[in-house]
């Protein structure tokens, strides 16, 4: 890239509770090279040109976390976005607070949401207290057993990921994604030996209520994958508990669904999930539909090669053994 | 161009204004559409909830049937594009490989990896090219405002689907002005529509798509088009809970992706099924004016 600078305008979310009515868009332009990183920036915006510009920062090199916000609408590290190529994408900068949590002052959130789900899963190892690891010896990992924690362990907690999820902007009982990262984490630890009581106490607290948007995934500086590590999460909750919540029940039934004719059959999902009395819920909605497509009430047609699909299932989706008392 | 047709289950069954869209378009474009009565459904996201290694086996197996053709895959749906697309992302892991191939190979299906998996809006863009679309306009879109609805497996994990980018894409708006019509940037066009847990929390699904509706709405769109049967049932079936959940009257036309490009290759909207949506369209219609000449 290139060392001439570039004219940047920054359009800069200001925001003091309290005292402002509304949040304004103030601009400051800088002359800047472009792999010039965001915080290098606002940081001689607050040191030149207004000092009353509230941002949180620390380590400015992508380790610490905390100065996560939006980025022309991403939630990114500003320390690590450059400012050359969202000059050259949208024309300016537009840098606002991370979403989902109370904004103190300007750039600043109240983090409190974030770590409150954090602390709901334990994010700490759970032992049994009859088997108490060795005092100051090491216990030793096998390879397999470190590469079940995929990439979770290089979480750094900045919530950029919480900022970007529209299940926690929709729902403030969501876990977010971080949280539920964490929580996988300590489910396939091999010293935690709280596994099953983890995944039971997860299902019905919010685990289906991730999208799977990717958005978190998307927005990560550290490719923790948080929404790949949740659905793992909900295929073990499954396998240990069974489909209890309508979440799985939806998921385990539409897998069941394809065995008829290997093409959905939306009547016979709604009655999977909801069972036959929790259908009548669904009935003015469903009319409603079914007046302009009246394909929702017919069977699907069965697709030619079924007993492939059948083989399949046979083969990586037997049915689960009975319990040998 | 010839290409393998996956219309995915809603286009065949309750959004079948999507089907004939499609084929209205590809058929305007000189697309041969090659069918197979043995794809199965993708799993569409749910499957790969319960069973990973299911859902990998039962979209590998739908890759198989295009590879043993010798043809890429068209997609209309992004739940479909993302569900075929991780099963050729997650066989390139060897120990899923390793298993899925055991459950196929008895059954004669071998599973290459040399299909690519297109959505329509690639095939239009990057295959057929705008100046294509463009010359085949009879009717330009001119005066509607349209804002652009991804879908979410369109485009993320963006590395896994070799999107052009997961929260910054352009595609779509480049086709709609190559059509005639308006794009609208707003940041709801590559947020979540909501379908994953329409019916498991139906209240957090109908705030969100709500929240985008009333995005678009708020930037001026006279209608939205999305890629994705899924996000249109959120969007245009469900528009009413999603009014009630954001506590606001809304009356947002939602266009399939090809509907948008049929109507400016000259459909009436019988032809391409407009009747079928649950939010009128005519609005959004009414706002095209002749091109002024100069």
């Amino acid at each position: 890239m290139s060392d001439d600078t570039i004219a940047v305008p920054f359009d800069i979310y200001r925001f003091l509770p309290g005292k402002d009515q509304i949040p304004r868009y103030q601009r400051y332009t800088l002359q800047l090279v472009p792999h010039t990183p965001v915080l290098t920036g606002l940081l001689q915006i607050r040191s030149e040109l207004d000092p009353t510009l509230g941002l949180r920062y620390s380590c400015r090199s992508a380790i610490c976390g905390s100065c996560a916000m939006q980025i022309n609408s991403k939630s990114r590290l500003a320390c690590e976005t450059q400012v050359g190529p969202e000059v050259e994408r949208h024309g300016r900068i537009v840098v606002e607070p991370m979403r989902n949590q109370p904004v103190l002052r300007d750039l600043v959130v109240d983090q409190s949401p974030f770590w409150r789900e954090y602390q709901k899963v334990e994010p700490h190892l759970k032992l049994d207290p009859r088997r108490p690891m060795p005092e100051g010896k090491p216990t030793p990992m096998t390879p397999a057993e470190v590469d079940r924690f995929k990439e979770t362990p290089r979480c750094i907690a900045c919530a950029a990921c919480y900022s970007a999820c529209p299940a926690a902007e929709a729902d403030p009982g969501f876990p977010g994604p971080m949280a539920l990262a964490k929580l996988y984490r300590f489910v396939v630890d091999p010293r935690d030996t709280a596994h099953q009581e983890r995944l039971l106490r997860i299902q019905p607290n919010g685990l289906w209520t991730c999208l799977r948007c990717h958005l978190c995934t998307e927005a990560c500086p550290k490719d923790v994958r948080p929404s790949e590590r949740i659905r793992d999460l909900k295929e073990m909750a499954i396998a240990v508990q069974g489909a209890t919540e309508l979440g799985s029940k939806h998921a385990y039934g539409f897998k069941e669904n394809l065995k008829g004719a290997g093409q959905i059959n939306e009547m016979k999902l709604v009655r999977a999930t909801f069972g036959l009395s929790g259908m009548f819920g669904q009935v003015g909605q469903g009319i409603r539909v079914w007046r302009k497509k009246p394909e929702i009430m017919k069977k699907p047609r069965k697709i030619e090669g079924m007993d492939e699909l059948d083989k399949i299932y046979a083969a990586l989706d037997p049915p689960p053994k009975e319990d040998t008392p | 161009m010839r290409i393998a047709y996956y219309p995915g289950c809603l286009a065949q069954e309750s959004a079948k204004e999507l089907d004939m869209a499609t084929r209205y378009v590809c058929r305007a474009l000189g697309i041969e559409l090659v069918e197979f009565p043995n794809f199965s459904c993708c799993g569409s996201g749910f499957i790969d909830e319960a069973n990973e290694a299911l859902n990998v086996a039962i979209n590998a197996r739908n890759l198989a049937i295009a590879e043993k053709a010798g043809l890429d895959l068209l997609t209309i749906c992004s739940t479909c594009q993302g569900m075929l697309n991780l099963a050729r992302v997650r066989m390139q892991d060897p120990s899923m490989k390793a298993r899925v191939d055991a459950a196929l190979k008895p059954l004669g299906i071998e599973y290459k990896g040399t299909t690519q998996v297109k959505h329509l809006l690639r095939v239009l863009t990057e295959d057929i090219g705008l100046d294509a679309v463009k010359a085949k306009v009879r009717r330009p879109l001119n005066g509607m405002k349209v804002g652009a609805f991804y879908g979410c497996h369109l485009l993320r994990p963006s590395d896994e689907m070799q999107s052009e980018s997961g929260e910054e894409p352009r595609s779509f708006e480049d086709l709609l002005s190559a059509v005639g019509a308006t794009p609208v940037d707003y940041r709801g066009r590559v947020m979540c529509c909501g379908f994953p847990i329409l019916f498991v929390k139906p209240s957090t699904a109908n705030t969100i798509a709500g929240r985008q509706i009333l995005d678009a709405q708020a930037h001026g769109a006279d209608a939205m088009a999305t890629p994705c049967p899924l996000c249109h049932t959120s969007l245009d079936a469900y528009q009413n809970k999603a009014a009630r959940a954001v506590e606001s009257p809304l009356q947002m036309p939602v266009f399939h992706l090809p509907q948008v490009v049929a109507l400016a290759f000259g459909a009436s909207p019988e032809e391409i099924g407009l009747s079928r949506h649950l939010v009128r369209t005519d609005a959004a219609i009414a706002k095209i004016r002749p091109v002024a000449r100069t």
